[in-house]
């Protein structure tokens, strides 16, 4: 079975004393041996072995789309591998399920919770798992183990709150906890601070720290190169399926990991010239409100401008009215109060046709969902908007297919969307090129003023670097632009200016080179809130 | 220079033949149709050579290998339908020897009845079913589900019963207010729906389904209002009959051996057909309640009214199925019997599902529908097999057919199986 | 001569006897859409339980054994929408609608097959009706006791099944599972409890509440089975249960008003109060579910993964 040496042989691997350091000093507690993957498609995990020591935090570093998450669900029994073996302190094991993998003491906390909203905490805890007696749940008991758990290990949460009612931080609290509820000795932590503040992320690392105290094994998979020098003890990184390098922490340097991890020397900075001198604003917003229907704000007399040629950046905790403000801009939503203006015109009182028509261009956050009508095929996606408007409708109606070929065609080289045909469907592109399709359609209206929310989500480095560049380019042509992020180092790569928004409010504006992500971390979470903008509640 | 010159000559002269010929074959088709749907099994010979002649074109002008995928293209829509419908008629057997019944004798009844003996009834049946299943198809391109369409059908035929009694025109100007007018009024049944699921968000299987029952009731009370027959003033009520001038043209004005109740309503059926598939594909209305019908969230964000687009979809889907009614009482009856509940609007449903909602698919499922119901009488006419065996056999072949993963599983199975020795 | 006499005790047990099928199927549905299948196929869940439930009770001449068989043909047809809708992934919506007709072709030829001929059945021997009776003390209390309990066996059903599936779905395991894979279903397979397991239980037992409902209109609330004699019964019912709020108390509640416009519309139509046609009166209930679902009273939103399809492995595609 096993062809594959345990431990392979990669390009310039001179660390692999390591390894059999660590076989040696007798602690490691899972192993696989030679996982591989095949997907219909494309080879997800090729041959992939890693060790993990008991009680240590040990990182697996990788772009999107590396096979982190694969080898991740095959660990936790949600794949099956096609070959290769896990072995669990010294016995070979195979997972069916998550069921399997949970009774041999593995826990995970997935990038996208996996909880409950409309469930209690203590719900959504013991689900799955629940003390019962003859199929009824003992709530009582039930909750006592809960508070239990959480003093052990200092994670404090209400346990009769709902999960909706909670901040994200304390939902991946109540995450590890449900792991730890079902007595998990490896913590798997996926992207575990992919939406947290500084702030949260500092108190995340504490109790990471404090769960390898009481001698939990952690695996967290990231891509970022901060996190990995910052918490963990060893690193094992992934490319394209395949294991590219591993060490120890203190021995490795930031620029040694990135360089293993996307095969180059990588420069996420953007390098923000023309500047100049700043431009009359075009764009503004002023006293913008919008209530639930209960009556609380969602959107708090939000005050903002944005000039031609600069790009401002909205840094933010998810949830923080980041979505009601893109929609407020594009009139998707009601607002209850304020103006919007651009050029000097009041179109807050437009349809979001009449803004689009404006010159308002939008990326929105959630590609698949807002951004593309996926059933639809490639050419239909970057033209609709504009399907009523010559040349690709001809009178009463009737579509030129021809020419919304021809467009489409020209647009799929220019934005490089990679793809045989621009007439199949835009499900079939990959991540990256669904997002290239949309920056096709948004950035091609030569828009005065565009808005992106998120505009890198999910993808990997290289398309990133792509939409980056594509971004300041708009930025020379001289577009006003709306950056919504909740990448902190995207807001610092790309913007002149941050302005924090929290519960609503936009509580403080920044310049990028004048401040640091902590600072900024700081507002975010509305930990020095000053009256000088808007005075709380 | 000169050489060149000569060459885009001979290639347009080429177009122009290419062109000529399509359009030949076309009007092979067309005529074809017609004859074939006028009962005259004369047309299937017109019908064949007008498709052979359009392959032929293909091949001549494109090539082997485009003819290849034209014929590949067309094959491989059918395959599933097909595999569906050979499945359903295996299981009716099984159905019928497990019960008791000849399935041979059985079949050959049905089959000849249905496409043979009374290919004419199978016609009359297709005609409003295919109206009903344009509109209930057009309603799921945007992704909304019509099932009340039996009710817009009820509308639409009290609509031109009563039109065709006041308007008293000129028979083909009678004919075209009572069709516009008539439409109109069974798309406004759909209003009501369309506003609760714009505004409220009420869903629209719940309210059409309830206007379906309510527009069955009106009935009786229209027929005693408007012309109601007093020499049948107790169940079933009818209405007088039309005049003469609202009536549709049958087709044995014009093919002489076609059966008197055939009318010429199937033509007006096909070709709206052909309409909503033009408009679905080639408009920027099509465009829109497709894009609509995927995708609500992204269409808004483009700008795309997605409560005007629900208002389009569902008014014209009440105009469609409206215009089955219509077409059922100028065409066939000629009067408006109460007891309207023939299922035009239920099996609308079948057939929309049946084509995957391509509505010139809609044509063949309706057909399909009205042979499979006009053999399965003459059936139980001639044979003791009961006639309710074709319900259970449409109801399985509505399920293979639609149920499309089944065919998922079976080739992961069978790849499974071959590739099980190898792995 | 006032309207307000058909206001009377009379009229409300009426209500009562109405809503029950109703109730129960909405009761079903409930169940079912809380753990993420939406299903319309009630229609023809009903009219397969009733067929079977009379064709039992007629050929062993008990309608104990038809009630049984009523409920178990409404389970076991239901499965055919867990298959389509859960492993097949057909839309929820479409393999309803197909069950639906698929119902009315079935029950038509069986009736051929059992009775020799469409339409009505044979009368039963014995119906459920027949067991009506009065419950020691309570049934004395003014007014709430004839209606509530002096009544028959499938209607006291549906008051315990009210309570019983309320309690259900709070207390239970099973419930609780079946909330959260309405809600969330990834959550509930990530912790190791199969999805599909409890979407297909959740489905069965809205199929044996809805064949339990078809029981009830062929043998107890009738003697005899008759073509489609769920007359948009199952439709109302998934009214019910929206408006209810996807409650099993809020889906009984909204029934009992459904069933009260029918009662009232019965009551019209026999004492000709109004001098209107009397199909009027008949589509009074099915106005009234029109008002009902138009969202006049809206407070609750349907569970977040409902009618969404759920694959688990991806990879396999």
């Amino acid at each position: 079975m096993i062809e594959c040496c345990p431990y392979p042989p990669y390009e310039g691997n001179e660390k692999r004393g390591i390894m059999e350091e660590a076989l040696e000093t007798g602690r490691p507690i899972l192993e696989t041996r030679c996982i591989t993957k095949q997907f219909p498609r494309v080879l997800a995990n090729d041959e992939i072995s890693i060790l993990l020591n008991k009680g240590e935090i040990l990182s697996i570093l990788g772009e999107n789309g590396a096979g982190k998450s694969t080898l991740m669900n095959i660990l936790y029994g949600l794949y099956r591998p096609t070959s290769g073996e896990i072995i669990l302190k010294g016995k070979e094991i195979s997972f069916s399920s998550p069921r399997d993998a949970i009774r041999a003491g593995l826990g995970m906390v997935h990038q996208h919770f996996m909880l409950v909203e409309t469930l209690t905490v203590t719900e959504n805890i013991i689900l799955g798992s629940e003390p019962s007696k003859g199929g009824v749940i003992d709530y009582q008991l039930a909750k006592k183990q809960v508070l239990e758990i959480s003093e052990l290990y200092g994670l404090h949460v209400d346990p009769d709150e709902k999960i909706e009612n909670l901040s994200v931080g304390l939902q991946q609290r109540v995450e590890i906890l449900k792991a730890l509820y079902r007595h998990a000795e490896i913590l798997i932590l996926d992207e575990p601070t992919a939406v947290l503040t500084p702030q949260e992320v500092e108190e995340l690392f504490r109790v990471i720290r404090a769960l390898r105290d009481k001698g939990v094994s952690i695996i967290i998979i990231t891509h970022k190169l901060e996190e990995v020098m910052a918490i963990s003890e060893r690193v094992y990184i992934l490319r394209r399926g395949k294991l590219s390098g591993e060490g120890d922490i203190k021995d490795l340097t930031k620029e040694e990991l990135a360089n293993m991890m996307v095969g180059r020397d990588v420069v996420l900075r953007v390098d923000k010239k023309g500047n100049g001198k700043k431009k009359e604003a075009v764009f503004f917003i002023e006293d913008l409100s919008v209530l639930k229907k209960g009556g609380n704000a969602l959107l708090d007399s939000v005050k903002l401008d944005v000039s031609p040629g600069e790009i401002v950046g909205i840094a933010g905790v998810d949830g923080n009215g980041q979505s009601e403000l893109s929609q407020a801009v594009m009139g998707l939503v009601k607002i209850d109060k304020g103006s919007i203006r651009l050029n000097g015109k009041e179109i807050s009182t437009l349809s979001t046709r009449e803004r689009i028509d404006e010159g308002i261009s939008f990326v929105p956050s959630d590609r698949q969902r807002d951004g593309l009508v996926l059933e639809m095929s490639i050419s239909d996606n970057i033209i609709i908007g504009r399907h009523d408007r010559k040349p690709f409708v001809r009178s009463a109606g009737r579509i030129n297919h021809r020419e919304i070929r021809k467009y489409a065609e020209k647009l799929a080289v220019d934005f490089d969307i990679r793809t045989p045909s621009v007439s199949v469907s835009a499900a079939s592109l990959s991540g990256g090129n669904q997002q290239k399709v949309i920056l096709a359609r948004e950035f091609s209206r030569s828009p005065v003023f565009l808005l992106l929310n998120q505009p890198t989500r999910g993808l990997d480095v290289g398309a990133i670097e792509y939409i980056h560049s594509r971004i300041m380019e708009m930025k020379q042509k001289g577009a006003a632009i709306l950056l919504v992020s909740l990448e902190l180092e995207e807001i610092f790569a790309l913007s002149d200016r941050i302005l924090v928004i929290y519960e609503g409010q936009i509580v403080r504006e920044l310049k990028t080179n004048e401040t640091t992500d902590y600072e900024v971390g700081l507002y975010m979470t509305g930990g020095r809130k000053k009256g000088s903008l808007n005075d709380g509640k | 220079m000169t050489g060149n010159k000569t060459g885009t000559k001979v290639r347009s002269e080429r177009e122009h033949m290419k062109k000529a010929l399509d359009l030949i074959s076309v009007l092979l088709l067309a005529a074809g149709a017609v004859y074939y749907l006028g009962g005259s099994f004369s047309g299937l010979a017109a019908l064949s050579s007008g498709a052979a002649l359009y392959l032929f074109n293909i091949y001549y002008f494109q090539g082997k290998e485009k003819t290849l995928s034209a014929v590949k293209k067309y094959l491989s829509r059918l395959i599933v339908p097909l595999i569906g419908i050979a499945a359903a008629v295996v299981s009716g057997a099984v159905i019928m020897l497990l019960t008791g019944y000849d399935p041979i004798e059985s079949y050959t009844a049905l089959f000849y009845g249905g496409f043979v003996k009374n290919w004419y009834v199978a016609v009359l049946n297709a005609t409003p079913l295919i109206f009903t299943g344009l509109s209930i198809a057009f309603a799921f391109k945007a992704g909304l589900f019509n099932i009340g369409a039996e009710g817009q059908y009820y509308i639409g035929a009290m609509a031109g019963a009563w039109l065709g009694f006041k308007l008293e025109l000129p028979p083909l100007i009678a004919i075209i207010l009572v069709y516009a007018a008539g439409s109109f009024l069974a798309s406004l049944w759909n209003f009501i729906p369309a506003l609760l699921k714009v505004k409220t968000g009420a869903h629209e299987v719940i309210t059409t389904m309830m206007f379906a029952h309510i527009a069955r009731y009106l009935s009786p009370i229209f027929i005693r209002a408007f012309g109601g027959d007093p020499a049948t003033s107790t169940h079933p009520y009818v209405t007088w009959e039309l005049p003469e001038s609202s009536w549709l043209l049958s087709f044995k004005s014009f093919i002489p051996d076609a059966n008197y109740r055939l009318h010429t309503g199937i033509l007006i059926a096909v070709a709206a057909a052909f309409f909503v598939s033009y408009v679905l594909e080639n408009t920027k209305t099509g465009f829109e309640i497709k894009a609509v019908g995927f995708n609500k969230e992204a269409a808004r964000v483009q700008g795309i009214s997605v409560g005007k687009n629900i208002f389009i979809a569902m008014m014209f889907a009440g105009a469609l199925a409206g215009m089955a009614g219509i077409t059922q009482v100028l065409g066939l009856d000629h009067k408006l019997f109460e007891n309207l509940q023939a299922g035009y609007g239920w099996n609308g449903i079948s057939v929309a599902l049946l084509a995957s909602n391509n509505p010139v698919g809609v044509i063949f499922t309706s057909l399909l529908w009205g042979a499979l119901d006009a053999g399965g009488q003459y059936m139980a006419r001639t044979t003791h097999t009961p006639n309710s065996i074709v319900e259970i056999i449409k109801g399985i072949m509505l399920f293979l057919i639609v149920a499309k993963y089944i065919y998922i599983y079976a080739a992961r199975l069978i790849k499974k199986k071959k590739g099980g020795g190898s792995v | 001569m006032s309207f307000l006499m058909f206001l009377n005790t009379d009229l409300l047990v009426a209500t009562v006897r109405l809503s029950t099928p109703i109730t129960l199927a909405a009761l079903g549905a409930t169940v079912c859409e809380r753990a993420g299948v939406v299903n319309i196929a009630m229609e023809g869940i009903m009219i397969i339980g009733a067929f079977f439930a009379a064709v039992t009770a007629f050929y062993t001449g008990n309608p104990w054994l038809g009630l049984a068989s009523g409920v178990l043909a409404g389970g076991i047809y239901s499965l055919i929408h867990a298959a389509a809708a859960i492993s097949l992934h057909l839309d929820h919506v479409v393999s309803g609608a197909v069950l639906n007709i698929l119902a009315f072709g079935i029950t038509r030829y069986l009736m051929v097959l059992f009775f020799g001929h469409p339409g009505t059945s044979d009368a039963i021997p014995s119906f459920l009706g027949d067991y009506q009776f009065a419950v020691p003390l309570l049934s004395k209390i003014p007014v709430l006791g004839p209606v509530f309990f002096n009544q028959t066996p499938i209607i006291y059903i549906s008051f315990i099944l009210v309570i019983f599936l309320a309690w259900f779905l709070k207390h239970t395991r099973t419930g609780l599972h079946i909330r959260a894979a309405g809600e969330h279903p990834l959550a509930l397979e990530t912790i190791g409890v199969s999805v599909y397991k409890i979407k297909y239980l959740a489905v069965f037992i809205s199929g044996l509440a809805s064949g339990l409902a078809g029981a009830y209109l062929s043998i107890e609330n009738n003697v005899s089975f008759t073509e489609g004699m769920t007359n948009g019964k199952g439709f109302i019912a998934l009214a019910a249960m929206i408006s209810g709020g996807w409650s099993a108390a809020g889906s009984f509640l909204s029934a009992l008003f459904f069933g009260f416009a029918d009662a009232l519309q019965i009551r019209f139509q026999v004492f000709r109060i109004f001098h209107v046609p009397e199909e009027l009166f008949i589509i009074f209930p099915y106005a009234a579910t029109i008002i009902a679902v138009a969202g006049f009273v809206r407070r609750s939103r349907p569970p977040k993964a409902d009618g969404v399809d759920f694959i688990i492995e991806k990879e396999n595609e």
